[in-house]
């Protein structure tokens, strides 16, 4: 028999939610849930200023409360950690402000009690002294101005493609990418047709539903943290680096996410609590409010200047960019998503001559970082509304430019990287086909104008990156996948599940997955990008063909013929007398990659997989008030091969949907560098009424062949296409083009009446 | 101000329970701290996302705008509930069937409000599923999919 | 929060003997919804807090009076309003306002007293009830009292009530009944997501006979710091046929009449053109009523 033939196809099977049972019955564990003994709550005083020097910080009032157990200060911590700053990209967050603050919100002190309520209350007591400074807050005034939010950057070594800003002063630029291809500037000279515009994008956050939360819990020699995260092998290493510990005095430990989306990747709050654990020698739990969230991290906002000469014929021969990150006082990864994301940020064409400038810009802002998408759907927004722009003006049907334009297997990319398994045009054909979009399309009468339009975008992967898995095989047939990915609500241990079931030759339902306990889980880079089910996806799969390698030798050696998990149990009875032993499996996986050349920013190899997502909308606007209705949404993605459909299906919709919300209204409004609205009452998410009236989304069947059984990630191809074909249907429906999100009802009002020569006077 | 300041007696799941409170505990906190029902959660704190719903005396309410010291004397249902004996009911089945969750954060709210809606509406239609959840947020954004799973529950016979 | 006393009277007296004019940190609490989040915001740390739920029986009512006004208790939930039989019959712009008011579970505890004391401009039933001629009712110290929404709701987050005064009722007189041949609706318009606090509510009322419109009341909410009687409108309205060339001049009226506020729903100018869309579909929904 050959060794890979397997009884039942486990990829591909719509394999309900390993976790379904706990989470309908409210037992599921979260972080959030956690209580241990004798622990300590902390609440955090905040910043009230944007930018100033500390004189002095109050604190005596809070300390004169009953219950207070202590209250701690950056001076404090600096007693535990003579350089308490963190961060992936950059070592430029302090654990608590030292010396200066640099945003509204940054964690000043905190209150540590017994009692969640008294800590909080005490907290409001503190009082600081500023020397205050100017502020620089929007980002292209940033990149130049004088106001500089940090004295010298301190790149951490990480990356080597910030080595040099190390110790460069009088600046506050964080990452500056640059592609240099061909000569845009003779195109722009000779070109038949040149289109120049600016985007915008607001500041957005997550808000994921289980906010930051993370138990620290010290012991003898060694230190425990509970936390909601998305990278327990990152946290542990940051915070071994911050201590000077050995990484396995460290143990991190997380259990279902409620929600991530980015939030919670690299660290957060963990320096923090393990520093007050240390200092209280007592367990610290900090919980943080929904409203604290917003100051934690968010998503850049972004201006976006793009330019391209087209040919007579419709072709793009040359396109600049420039875009400018909104990346907050600390860099956290902001630096990787202007760098990452700002290799496509031509798009999705085939364009010969390219020119891109990205750049991340601190600013005296709550910081920005990694939020599903990771940069890519600022870009897509920028660049497919300039793409329909330019059909609308050349006349020509915005789908066939498009297609006119798109990158096709083989082509390369303006970086240099070859196009593979990307099935760009496919996806097009298929939005298309499901939206009729050669057929007559109602425009609607009066004051309700219909129209649609279609977007479609492109994402290289984050690389390189590495995972590990460990397969343990038990004596009757049984397994546990031990492995990082963190199951934030995207299915991925089911999914995991069933790459191990389908090399074992098992049922998914056999195989269980832990939580992650970086004492046991192997390492893993993290889950973040939609790397996932490519990277861990292989160590899976690598490990699970090391566990059955072993198996069948087993078998071999008990003569027993391998099928299933019955004749694993048999041959383990046999070999040992009764139902015992273990079969450990291992596998890892590096993905490929070719740092960009320094002064031409091409490289062979970005990304070791594309991921493509396109949504075609159809809209009605109420013109007397610029209120829309999304009539229907289709989202198309190539995910490659589909390991769970049903979890498939629900990621493109989820993400296109929170793509949706971050389109029409949310909005992180700052006045003065003071946010307005941190709450769910004046920060609006989608909720079920706002939902178009019809979603519909698909996979291609489509197969990565460098992927694990032709899979790739999914979790936000959704998000592509969906803001540019918002508005590239409203400009459809009412010619109204608006280059700024949100596209609230009064935006696009504003928009009508100044397309009538009458603008709202206020 | 630590000190629990009054006792409360109610019903709590159909087991008659008391709890020693302080006057600004809330009914959330009480549940999930007094009697570790982490069923309910809190979230956005203000009533708008259900993380938090309960079920007081048969209605619905946010449990994180509510004073614990109301609940001496009523009756307090939470998710942990809905299953009987291990026996998950119809509409926990459904949600498992149709996927109707992601990270499952906001998925108690969900199942306590569609159950009060199916009460009242046996055969609610789409857009009285939305009208009537739409006090309930999901950021995953599994809206399509709960309205699927109260559909589905709806068209099964009562074996609740 | 941080604990303060909570007295649980079971009467009307009582309630009012543990209420101070004096003590800002003595308030009453019905349904809570609101001072419970002004609580965790710390925006409010009340010293003592006295429930009105032990009144729920005496003034959680919803009853016609004997000279055919409907009385809405002042700890009636809204959910309660939302479901009553008599509310629907009555003044059914009631019931249907409530389904889009807030969420089922803030409805199931929120009171229509505390709808009122609050004095939020972007509340949907202050409006309503304006609208409909409510009369509010009022215990003291020294008595009771009766005053229109428009005396009751004085400012931004501001009414005339005196912090030992409670509201136990609101009476909507038989005049602005369906019966009487009144005619009524309420749209809002939420800008940010569909369930959000609104930028406009426009609340009309008018009694229809003879294809006329007659004593029309137009009141706005949200788009303005209180519920205001936007009276040109009521006046260009009051004796036509709600034709569309009359609509168009009532919103103009109504437009020109009313000070709207900025806020995070919405610019001063843009809430002055939903106003001015939303009167005429107000008036239609009015209408498509009889």
């Amino acid at each position: 028999m050959d060794a890979k033939v397997i009884k039942e196809e486990q990829i591909g099977r719509s394999v309900p939610r390993m976790e379904g049972a706990a989470k309908v019955t409210g037992r599921a564990e979260y972080i959030h849930n956690i209580r241990l003994p004798g622990v300590l709550h902390g609440k955090m005083f905040r910043s009230r200023i944007a930018h100033g020097r500390i004189v002095s910080i109050d604190t005596s009032a809070a300390r004169a409360v009953a219950g207070v157990h202590s209250v701690v200060t950056g001076e404090d911590i600096q007693r535990l950690i003579a350089e308490p700053y963190y961060g992936p990209a950059f070592h430029d967050q302090p654990v608590l402000a030292l010396h200066k603050v640099r945003y509204v919100g940054e964690p000043v002190a905190v209150v540590l009690a017994t009692d969640p309520h008294v800590a909080e209350y005490a907290a409001g007591l503190i009082t600081a002294q500023y020397e205050e400074l100017p502020a620089v807050f929007n980002e292209v005034e940033a990149a130049t101005s004088p106001i500089h939010v940090h004295d010298e950057l301190k790149p951490a070594i990480t990356f080597p493609d910030l080595k040099h800003l190390k110790g460069k002063r009088g600046t506050n630029i964080a990452l500056d990418y640059k592609l240099r291809r061909g000569d845009v500037e003779a195109q722009f000279a000779s070109a038949a047709h040149v289109f120049e515009h600016e985007f915008h994008t607001q500041h957005i956050m997550h808000t994921p539903f289980e906010p930051f939360v993370a138990l620290a819990e010290p012991m003898d020699d060694s230190i425990t943290i509970h936390t909601s995260t998305q990278m327990p092998a990152y946290v542990r290493l940051e915070i071994a680096r911050l201590l000077g510990w050995p990484e396995n005095k460290v143990k991190v430990r997380t259990a279902w996410l409620g929600g991530g989306f980015g939030a919670k990747v690299y660290v957060k709050i963990e320096p923090m609590v393990v520093a007050l654990a240390l200092l209280a020698r007592r367990p610290v739990k900090m919980s943080l409010t929904m409203e604290e969230q917003f100051y934690v991290i968010g998503k850049h906002a972004t201006t976006f200047r793009i330019k391209s000469a087209v040919t007579a014929d419709g072709r793009i021969s040359a396109r600049k960019c420039e875009v400018f990150w909104n990346g907050g006082a600390y860099a956290d990864i902001g630096p990787r998503v202007s760098q990452k994301s700002g290799f496509t940020s031509t798009g999705p064409y085939r364009i010969e001559h390219a020119q891109i400038d990205s750049a991340e810009i601190y600013t005296n802002l709550p910081p920005a970082g990694a939020f599903r998408g990771f940069g890519i759907p600022q870009l897509v927004w920028a660049y497919e509304s300039h793409t329909d722009i330019i059909a609308r003006a050349l006349n020509i049907d915005p789908l066939e430019f498009r297609r006119r334009n798109i990158l096709r297997e083989g082509d390369e990319h303006p970086t240099g990287t070859a196009m593979r398994d990307a099935e760009f045009e496919e996806v097009l054909v298929r939005i298309s086909a499901r939206m009729g979009w050669d057929q007559p399309f109602d425009r609607g009468t009066g004051t309700k104008r219909r129209g649609r339009g279609i977007a479609i975008g492109v994402k290289a992967s984050i690389a390189p990156t590495t995972s590990f898995a460990l397969v343990n095989v038990s004596a009757d047939g049984s397994a546990v996948l031990f492995c990082n990915t963190i199951d934030m609500g995207q299915g991925s241990n089911t999914s995991m599940a069933q790459l191990v079931a389908q090399v074992l030759g098992t049922s998914s339902e056999r195989v269980r997955v832990t939580q992650a306990d970086t004492d046991v889980t192997p390492f893993d880079m993290g889950t973040l990008g939609s790397r996932s089910m490519f990277h861990m996806g292989h160590a899976v799969r690598l490990a699970a063909e090391h566990a059955r390698e072993q198996l069948e030798a087993l078998c071999a050696e008990t003569g027993i013929e391998y099928q299933d998990e019955h004749s694993i149990a048999q041959a383990f009875r046999k070999k040992f007398g009764m139902q015992a032993g273990n079969i450990f499996g291992v596998g890892h996986y590096t993905s490929r990659y070719q740092p960009a050349d320094h002064d031409t920013g091409m490289s062979k190899e970005i990304t070791p997989f594309w991921m493509i997502g396109g949504t075609g909308i159809e809209l009605e606007v109420d013109t007397e008030t610029g209120h829309v209705t999304i009539l229907r949404m289709v989202n198309v993605v190539d995910a490659g091969r589909a390991v769970n459909p049903r979890v498939v299906d629900t990621q493109i919709s989820g993400a296109a949907l929170m793509q949706m919300g971050a389109t029409l209204s949310e909005e992180m409004v700052f006045n003065e560098g003071e946010l307005t609205n941190p709450s769910l009452a004046f920060y609006k998410i989608p909720g079920m009424r706002d939902m178009p009236v019809a979603i519909e989304n698909e996979a291609l069947e489509a197969e990565t062949r460098s992927g694990p059984f032709g899979a790739k990630g999914v979790g936000e191809s959704g998000t592509f296409g969906v803001s540019p074909a918002i508005a590239n249907a409203i400009d459809d429906a009412i010619g109204v083009r608006l280059y700024s999100l949100p596209l609230t009802p009064e935006a696009i009002y504003r928009g009508i009446c100044a397309a009538r020569g009458e603008p709202l006077v206020d | 101000m630590t000190v629990a300041n009054r006792t409360i007696a109610f019903t709590l799941n159909g087991a008659p329970v008391s709890a020693a409170i302080g006057t600004h505990h809330t009914l959330l906190e009480v549940v999930r701290d007094t009697f570790g029902l982490n069923g309910a959660r809190e979230s956005c704190g203000q009533g708008l996302c259900g993380c938090c719903t309960l079920i007081v005396n048969g209605q619905s309410v946010s449990g994180c705008l509510y004073l614990a010291a109301f609940a001496d004397g009523t009756d307090v249902r939470t998710v942990e509930s809905m299953a009987v004996e291990g026996k998950l009911s119809s509409l926990q089945q459904a949600f498992i069937e149709c996927g109707a969750f992601q990270c499952g954060f906001c998925t108690s709210g969900f199942l306590l409000m569609s159950e009060q809606l199916l009460a009242q509406n046996p055969n609610p239609s789409e857009a009285e599923i939305r009208n009537y959840l739409s006090g309930n947020l999901c950021r995953c954004a599994t809206y399509p999919e709960v309205i699927r799973a109260v559909r589905l529950a709806a068209s099964r016979p009562q074996e609740r | 929060m941080t604990p303060f006393e909570l007295l649980e009277p079971q009467t009307l007296p009582e309630a009012l003997a543990l209420l101070s004019d004096d003590d800002a940190g003595i308030r009453p609490i019905g349904g809570g919804t609101a001072l419970m989040l002004m609580m965790k915001a710390a925006v409010l740390a009340p010293t003592r807090l006295v429930s009105l739920r032990g009144l729920q029986g005496t003034l959680g009512s919803i009853a016609m009076t004997a000279d055919g006004a409907l009385h809405l208790g002042g700890l009636a939930s809204l959910s309660a309003l939302e479901h009553s039989a008599l509310v629907a019959q009555h003044a059914p712009v009631i019931t249907r306002a409530m389904t889009h008011l807030s969420n089922v579970r803030v409805r199931n505890v929120a009171t229509v007293g505390g709808a009122l004391a609050h004095a939020d401009p972007h509340m949907d039933l202050p409006p309503v009830l304006a609208a409909l001629d409510a009369r509010v009712q009022i215990a003291g110290p020294l008595g009771t009292r009766e005053l229109t929404i428009d005396e009751l709701i004085s400012g931004y987050y501001e009414t005339a009530l005196k912090r030992n005064e409670i509201i136990t009722g609101v009476q909507i007189p038989a005049s602005a009944g369906r019966a009487a041949g009144r005619c009524a609706a309420y749209l809002k318009c939420t800008t940010r997501a569909a369930d959000d606090w609104p930028a406009l509510g426009v609340a009309v009322s008018f009694l229809y006979s003879n294809r006329t419109i007659s004593d029309a009341r137009v009141v706005i909410g949200a788009a303005t710091d209180r519920p205001t009687r936007a009276r040109a409108a009521e006046a260009l309205l009051s004796q036509s046929m709600g034709d569309a060339t009359t609509l168009q001049k009532a919103g103009d009226a109504l437009a020109a009449e009313v000070q709207f506020t900025t806020d995070a729903q919405g610019s001063a100018a843009y809430k002055r053109q939903l106003a001015r869309v939303h009167l005429g579909r107000a008036v239609n929904a009015a209408l498509a009523q009889t």
